[in-house]
């Protein structure tokens, strides 16, 4: 199964403050070990939110606010996409997450949809399309 | 550049267990999807489950915590995400201005911290990195 392992962001990823080099150290050995274990299948960090925007949908049309947002503590600042075989797996790979120090780190774990898990629900041409997609980006 | 469109579905933070988006709201997503690979810009999307199937790991005092989702104080939750690779910020918001939601539906555009976009010295520490993320077969986009 695959889990997307968000990070989320404190005060000082929105003020762009950078950790130390001990930790930047620490984290780049923990992605490796993630490879190593053939678990990592992506990852990136974000800009603060003060960069972004966000679009509100409305049949009235659409407004667009721009960032920073207020919760911070539901923002993403970073993510990770792992292959896993179990909740449980991630969660003890999420405990050994290197931190950087005097900051609250909070990191959630959310099991991704594949397209098996649509089986009954959805018509057999939208799981084609799904599965034709997904490898046209992955050939692009 | 490259941006993620996060999509923030209304009342998905109360969502149970095994909650499915309905066939109506998918078909229209893929037509979505679509356009955004017919148009190239289409990197990476993926459906999360709920939270109520997710955990969360703070770290109290150093030491690990885990939480099992829902989580009673989130009033805005992650549904999906795409990622897409655009010329401007503009264009991103262009994009998830298209997107097919419901009335109210937020979609939060944030852009990707690129390796160049690091300060020098934080480069030279992650010397090696972009091989290894290549190794992973992540998909990523090679930085020129």
């Amino acid at each position: 199964m695959r889990c997307m392992v968000i990070i989320k962001a404190t005060r000082e990823s929105e003020a762009g403050i950078l950790p130390d080099d001990r930790f930047l150290v620490d984290m780049l050995d923990y992605d490796e070990e993630l490879v190593k274990a053939g678990l990592l299948l992506a990852g990136e960090s974000l800009h603060p939110s003060s960069k972004g925007a966000r679009v509100r949908l409305s049949a009235a049309g659409t407004t667009v606010l721009n960032g920073p947002f207020a919760e911070t503590r539901e923002l993403v600042a970073g993510y990770w996409l792992w292959e896993v075989k179990s909740m449980a797996e991630a969660v003890e790979w999420v405990k050994r997450c290197p931190r950087p120090g005097g900051v609250e780190v909070v990191i959630e774990i959310r099991q991704v949809f594949e397209a098996d898990d649509f089986a009954p629900e959805i018509a057999p041409e939208i799981r084609e399309h799904e599965a034709r997609l997904r490898l046209q980006i992955a050939w692009r | 550049m490259r941006f993620m469109m996060l999509m923030i579905p209304k009342g998905y933070e109360k969502a149970t267990p095994g909650t499915m988006p309905d066939a109506k709201a998918v078909a229209a997503m893929m037509k979505y999807n679509e356009s955004l690979q017919k148009a190239g810009v289409l990197l990476a999307l993926d459906g999360l489950h709920p939270p109520s199937m997710g955990a969360r790991v703070s770290f109290p005092a150093g030491k690990p915590h885990v939480t099992d989702g829902p989580f009673s104080e989130a009033k805005e939750v992650l549904g999906g995400y795409w990622m897409i690779q655009v010329k401007s910020k503009e264009e991103a918001i262009a994009w998830a201005s298209r997107c097919p939601g419901s009335e109210n539906e937020v979609i939060e555009v944030r852009q990707v911290q690129e390796f160049s976009d690091f300060p020098a010295e934080v480069q030279d520490a992650a010397a090696g990195f972009q091989e290894m993320q290549a190794r992973s077969g992540s998909g990523q986009p090679r930085a020129k």
